[in-house]
């Protein structure tokens, strides 16, 4: 496996082919957040910049756009294990493929139930998730204004 | 809407995905399932017809798909560990039941079918014997 920095730039060592690239920056560059599985780092409601171009897993921490697989629905998590990281999986562990990420919510089952969720549905549920699934790393909240600022950090408990 | 809050409203929505249970569960639903199966088997051993039993069997294992995946959601999603107090069997109670779907699946016997209606039929006291008519319709169960 090609070891190398862990966030590409564009233009660098990003996507080889320049049609990959150019679809990369048709965006998104901007979501709109819907569910609780996030809080209390991002909330439904929330409006994010995302860079569109990142085109391997960002680093650890990392929150990302994606496409859920099995639905293809937009989704968004945070990065829990990278390509090659062990990560715990039912009562054992698991080691990522070179282009997989595992991928987690911030949120407890407990904290998406006080808000009349049921569970938090992320890799547990749907497994490693290929790279070609990363539609973009989110840096940047833009509304609620209140709330404005860089992507937080993964919450202390 | 501003021409500038029109700009800044994101056209694509990322879900932070869980699960939005509606809370409305009933053992019924299987029931009504399995009752089909039941039918389905009686419509197959009493024909000739070899369009009609294969399109009988294609039939019974499309609903008793919807069996399991109705007794699936009640188990995972209804069934909560505090109700074990009051039904003990519960676990080896759903795992018979899915078990006997799978054999109904596969078989064209009534008796299969009628111990499928039996095991659903415990499943039902289960739901009753935790409050499942109150807690889980609106109104209670009709009728």
């Amino acid at each position: 496996m090609k070891t190398g920095p862990l966030r590409v730039r564009r233009g660098v060592s990003g996507p080889s082919r320049p049609d990959a690239l150019l679809a990369r920056l048709r965006g998104p560059w901007r979501v709109a957040v819907a569910e609780a599985s996030m809080t209390p780092s991002i909330n439904a409601g929330d409006w994010l910049l995302v860079d569109p171009t990142a085109a391997r897993w960002p680093r650890r921490g990392s929150v990302v756009v994606f496409r859920e697989p099995g639905s293809g629905v937009l989704a968004v998590k945070r990065v829990a294990g990278r390509p090659g990281d062990w990560v715990p999986f039912a009562g054992s562990y698991l080691q990522l493929a070179d282009d997989e990420a595992w991928l987690l919510s911030d949120a407890t089952d407990d904290d998406v139930a006080a808000l009349g969720f049921g569970g938090v549905v992320d890799s547990r549920r749907y497994g490693p998730v290929p790279v070609t699934a990363l539609v973009g790393r989110v840096w940047f909240r833009y509304a609620p204004l209140a709330r404005l600022g860089k992507m937080p950090g993964r919450p202390r408990r | 809407m501003s021409v500038i809050t029109r700009f800044l409203t994101p056209k694509a929505t990322a879900h932070a995905h869980c699960d939005l249970p509606c809370g409305v569960y009933d053992p019924e639903q299987a029931r009504i399932e399995a009752e089909s199966c039941y039918r389905i088997i009686l419509k197959i051993n009493g024909s000739e017809d070899a369009t009609l039993r294969t399109r009988a069997i294609a039939i019974k294992e499309r609903q008793a798909d919807l069996v399991k995946h109705h007794l699936d959601t009640l188990w995972h999603d209804y069934f909560k560990p505090e109700h074990l107090e009051a039904v003990p069997n519960l676990h080896q109670l759903f795992w018979d039941a899915t078990k006997q779907v799978s054999k109904v699946k596969a078989s064209t016997s009534l008796e299969d079918a009628q111990k499928l209606l039996d095991l659903i039929d415990q499943v039902d006291a289960a739901w009753k014997a935790t409050g499942g008519p109150a807690k889980t319709r609106i109104g209670g169960r009709p009728g």
